[in-house]
């Protein structure tokens, strides 16, 4: 027969109690507890307390005594229970912070972009002045200023886009307090490259001459996987007393490392009508560093830019003096550096303007 | 140019692998295409595998369009002599060593005009029309080119190996036993050999027999007089014409051929001889035939060797290293220069075939080409002035482009050229600028607007799942009155901002966009105000003209839906666009500093104002009124509510604005800013009946 002792009774009840107490953990679980433990008319500790009868004499006293303390040991336990839970209530006006923010919609700089400001800056930070100029140009400027005269074989290298009455083209050099608004008067064409712009720059300034011409350029190509009939360019030139190959060679290795990393650099012999000698520039693959794969066409190099020592009749074309003055020429295409760079592989995606690419790329 | 790997190793001992050989050419300027693995065509048929190699020969250097000029370059290359040209196939005596004095000429040759062709060397020979050799045939198939009888492939086959293009006649079908070179004759045709019928004109030079042209000068011969299987007698030509005359034809008849790829690019005058004694022999070689009679060469437009000087200095200056003087006399010797030492360098006599070679510049980059490039040094240009700033306009795209994408737009590029009626819609078409030789009807003008291509964007984006779009582009636009002018285009459908779980979508309005324009102008630092306009491309009722200081530079508003429909947006949200004129606000904003005012001392008032007005009164109407009619101290006036529908009558809206009024120097006074509210509230009155609510 277990303890049926009174005192018994109470510590029973009283490790009820904690059992319950320590499982309830809503408002409502302490009513409950409270309406079990303490209610007049049905409690468990009321119950106890008319058990008094059934306590010998002597006893009563300490009896009741014993069943107050667990009266008011449970109403502490509940008071102090129920502000724990009040405490751990959100405040008034409280958020679920695992929602989701209200999105800041935000957009993105194209990624041919991106990289024309990535060049830009290396430029910069070389010391070039970066300018722009117009996108339609005349004959002399595009080609025969640039040693290709009418006729010229090379110019079947750029397929051109003729207009079909001349317009005024667009104004450069603002800026420059030599040349304020200088202006296309007659364009006839739609600029094969941005060179045309080194020729206009350099009938109206004195060398030395170190800038970079960034733009859009147009040939007469179909829309393919790897080409455009519109395209990103920068072209750069440097002209000064004791400009050299080995400059030229100085200035990519410096500016493809910063662009693409640790790659190795070479130059190709190649031809250009306004170069002389000019100089395919090739990076090595970092697809496969350089032991060959599908990307490098198993050579382990990659074209990267066209380049040379500026073509003396070019000089002659501007009135500087080719005894006096050299100087190295460039041009680099932001497909190209862009495919190379995120992996692109269809030159198309750069003008579908899908925003499923440009997301891609982060501002 | 396709380089069977056998044949150049009869011309130069090189013994490299075609990997190897092509890995050191394209050091040299020749970049291969490709490598094609072949049997074995050396006469020694050895093991090894042979293979084509197929070089890159650049426009400048027509003398490499030939085995023997590769096989130059390979020897100075590798360092070997060559091209040997006693070892190859077929080499024996030659016609020309052996002059038949005194036999008549059995044709007679007459050059009428020596500029356009310099020189005609011209033979006989009876022949025995048949299949070519098989070696001859294999050779001709692995550089692209079809065997047709045993005449015509020694031609092709002398082409392959000297670069220089020939022909061979029919004697029989030539009139008058006649050569006769001469500018054709306006409306003459000709039958050339792909079958074609040709009309010619006078500024096409032409070889003619006593009658009529038998060839197209350096571009291809004519079908009645060519070498057939009845053929017993035929006549050989190998001529030189001048470079730009071949190209001309060329180009006006669409007629490309080796033999005028070679021509406008510059034949070498002197390989005209060697190269008819090399057809001979090998006609004789082959079986083919046997010369009749001497060879004729006329040659009215000599040529003479250039002479030209090479500096040790230049050579330096330019490249910035020195190259050894056994190298310079090494690789200019092997290329067929001839040098002959000065007290500053060389002067150098440079071989007819060499039309690339004009200058100094050139000569030195030959020595840097087989020197190698690799072996310069590595320097880095001084800085000898100071740096110059960027272009402002660049800086200036930069800090929209930032502007643009923060607010939401995503950059877009487009063509700057689009379909004639896509540009149609958004200018007359007497300003738009044609294309004169576009690739499509796609790209046949130059965008006279950024936005048909925007949208056609916006159009592919919806086309892809996307409903809330935004774009923008910063680029040229093209007219025939403005000529060529930068713009800045957005456009914008679907929702004002994402969605999210705690708000109700709004979709995109006017005055959405109109906050793009005029944060753009502001960032520009152009103040500018809209007012309603008729462009056709833009919704009635939801299109302003964008204005500064009286001059249109712009315009906002909904996208006409029929004009959204033809991009392919139909039945689809609304589409917002705005586009200004970049080079108009970035002139106005020139020379505009930043000025910082003095922060305010004095507390400001602030009065609210309802009135009822016609609905058809403009907001900027209202504003100029209160402007007017109040005293200095008016600093902003800002709408905040508006309103039509119930208690408001039909035709009537009311309006409400908030005034706020301060001083500079003094606080305000409840009567003084009750006084500059009568006097609002009068003129507004009077000007517009409003009635204060
Ligand atoms: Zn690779």
């Amino acid at each position: 027969m277990p303890d049926t002792s009174p005192q018994s009774a109470i510590e029973t009840l009283r490790a009820d109690f904690r059992a319950r107490l320590s499982a309830a953990s809503t408002d409502r679980d302490l009513k409950i507890l409270d309406d079990e433990f303490l209610s007049r008319k049905s409690g468990s500790v009321t119950a106890l307390l008319k058990q008094i009868t059934a306590v010998p004499a002597d006893q009563r006293r300490e009896f009741g005594a014993l069943v107050n303390t667990l009266k008011t040991d449970i109403e502490t336990a509940l008071t102090e229970a129920r502000a724990a839970l009040t405490a751990s209530r959100p405040p008034a006006g409280a958020v679920d912070v695992t929602l989701p923010g209200r999105e800041i919609t935000i957009g993105r700089i194209h990624p041919l972009m991106r990289v024309r400001q990535q060049v830009e800056d290396i430029f910069m930070r070389m010391g070039y002045e970066i300018l722009e100029g117009p996108e339609v140009e005349d004959d002399y400027h595009n080609f025969e200023a640039l040693n290709m005269p009418p006729d010229h074989p090379a110019r079947d290298m750029q397929d051109t886009l003729y207009l079909a009455a001349p317009i005024v083209g667009g104004t450069w050099g603002a800026h420059r307090r030599a040349i304020p608004d200088a202006q296309v008067r007659a364009a006839t064409l739609l600029r094969t490259h941005t060179s045309a712009m080194q020729i206009r720059y350099m009938k109206t300034t004195p060398p030395p001459v170190r800038i970079l011409v960034p733009g859009r350029v147009y040939r007469r190509d179909n829309l393919d996987l790897s080409h455009t009939p519109m395209f990103q360019q920068c072209e750069g030139l440097v002209v000064g007393e004791g400009i050299t190959l080995a400059d030229l060679k100085g200035t990519f290795e410096a500016m493809l490392q910063q662009l693409f990393g640790d790659v190795k650099v070479r130059l190709r012999p190649s031809f250009f009508p306004y170069t002389e000698p000019s100089a395919e520039v090739d990076i090595s693959c970092q697809s496969c560093g350089g032991t060959g794969c599908g990307t490098c066409k198993h050579t382990g190099w990659l074209e990267i830019l066209g380049s040379g020592m500026v073509h003396p009749a070019v000089f002659e074309a501007v009135g500087y003096d080719p005894e006096k003055v050299t100087g190295f020429a460039f041009g680099i295409g932001m497909e190209r550096v862009a495919m190379l760079k995120y992996g692109v592989d269809d030159i198309r995606l750069f003008y579908e303007n899908d925003l499923r690419f440009l997301e891609q790329f982060p501002l | 140019m396709k380089v069977l790997l056998s044949w150049l190793r009869e011309l130069v001992d090189v013994k490299e692998s075609a990997q190897q050989v092509a890995q050191k050419m394209s050091l040299r300027g020749f970049a291969v295409e490709g490598i094609e693995a072949i049997e074995d065509l050396s006469a020694e048929a050895s093991a090894t595998a042979d293979a084509v190699l197929d070089f890159e020969v650049t426009a400048n250097r027509p003398d490499c369009m030939s085995m023997v000029g590769m096989a130059r370059e390979v020897a100075v290359a590798y360092g070997l002599p060559g091209p040997r040209l006693d070892h190859v196939r077929g080499a024996g005596p030659t016609a020309s060593e052996a002059p038949r004095a005194g036999d008549p000429p059995a044709i007679q040759i007459i050059i009428d005009d020596p500029q356009l062709c310099p020189r005609y060397v011209g033979a006989v020979a009876d022949v025995q029309v048949g299949p070519s050799p098989s070696w001859m045939q294999a050779r001709l198939q692995a550089a692209g080119i079809r065997p047709i009888s045993n005449i015509v492939d020694v031609t092709n086959y002398v082409l392959l190996e000297l670069g220089h293009p020939m022909h061979a006649f029919d004697l029989a079908r030539l009139a008058k036993a006649q050569i006769r070179v001469r500018p054709a004759r306006a409306g003459e045709t000709i039958k050339t050999l792909d079958g074609q019928t040709r009309t010619l004109s006078p500024d096409m030079l032409v070889i003619a027999d006593g009658e009529r042209p038998v060839a197209v000068a350096g571009v291809m011969g004519g079908a009645e007089s060519e070498v057939s299987g009845t053929t017993r007698t035929i006549v050989l030509e190998s001529a030189y014409f001048n470079p730009l005359s071949v190209r001309r034809t060329s180009k006006k008849l669409g007629l490309k051929t080796e033999a005028s790829m070679r021509f406008e690019r510059g034949a070498d005058p002197a390989a005209a001889a060697t190269a008819m004694a090399r057809a001979i022999a090998l006609i004789e070689e082959i079986g083919a035939g046997k010369a009749r009679g001497a060879v004729i060469d006329e040659y009215p437009g000599k040529t003479a060797h250039r002479i030209m000087g090479l500096r040790r200095e230049k050579i330096r200056g330019l490249l910035g290293g020195d190259v050894p003087e056994p190298d310079v006399t090494r690789i200019l010797g092997g290329l067929g220069f001839e040098l002959k030492p000065t007290s500053s360098g060389w002067d150098v006599t440079v071989p007819t075939r060499r039309v690339d070679v004009t200058r100094e510049v050139d000569l030195i980059e030959e020595v840097a080409r087989h020197y190698g490039y690799d072996r310069l040094p590595v320097t880095f240009p001084e800085l000898d002035v100071p740096p110059q700033a960027p272009d402002p306009r660049i800086m200036r795209a930069r800090h929209l482009r930032t502007i643009l994408a923060a607010a939401g737009f995503s950059e877009a590029l487009t063509f700057g050229f689009i379909s004639e009626p896509a540009a149609a819609a958004f200018a007359d078409a007497a300003d738009l600028v044609p294309i004169a030789n576009p690739l499509s009807e796609n790209f046949a003008v130059l965008r006279p607007s950024v936005l048909p291509g925007l949208v056609d964007a916006i159009a592919h984006n919806r086309r892809r799942e996307q409903r809330d779009i935004r774009l923008f582009e910063i680029g040229a636009r093209f007219s025939r009155a403005d000529g060529e002018r930068r713009a800045i285009a957005c456009a914008w459908t679907g929702a004002a901002a994402a969605e999210h779980w705690g708000g109700t979508a709004r979709p995109v309005d006017f005055f959405d966009m109109k906050a793009v324009v005029d944060r753009v102008c502001d960032a520009i630092g152009v103040g500018i105000h809209t007012r309603p306009s008729d462009d056709a491309w833009l919704a009635p009722g939801r299109r302003a003209a964008v204005m500064l200081d009286g001059t249109r530079v712009g315009a906002v508003g909904q996208l006409a839906p029929a004009l959204a429909d033809s991009h392919g947006l139909v039945g689809s949200d609304p589409v917002y666009v705005a586009e200004l004129d970049l080079d108009a606000l970035e002139a106005a904003a020139a020379g505009r500093s930043l000025r910082v005012e003095p922060l305010p001392r004095y507390p400001s008032v602030t009065r609210d104002i309802s009135i009822l007005v016609d609905d058809t009164l403009a907001a900027a109407d209202i504003r100029a009124t209160i402007t007017e009619a109040a005293p200095v101290f008016l600093v902003r006036v800002a709408e905040f509510d508006r309103y039509q529908g119930k208690g408001v009558p039909d035709g009537k809206v009311s309006l409400s604005l908030r005034l706020t009024f301060r001083s500079s120097d003094r606080t305000l006074t409840d009567a003084e800013v009750q006084g500059a509210m009568d006097a609002i509230m009068t003129a507004l009155k009077n000007r517009h009946a409003a009635i204060q609510r």
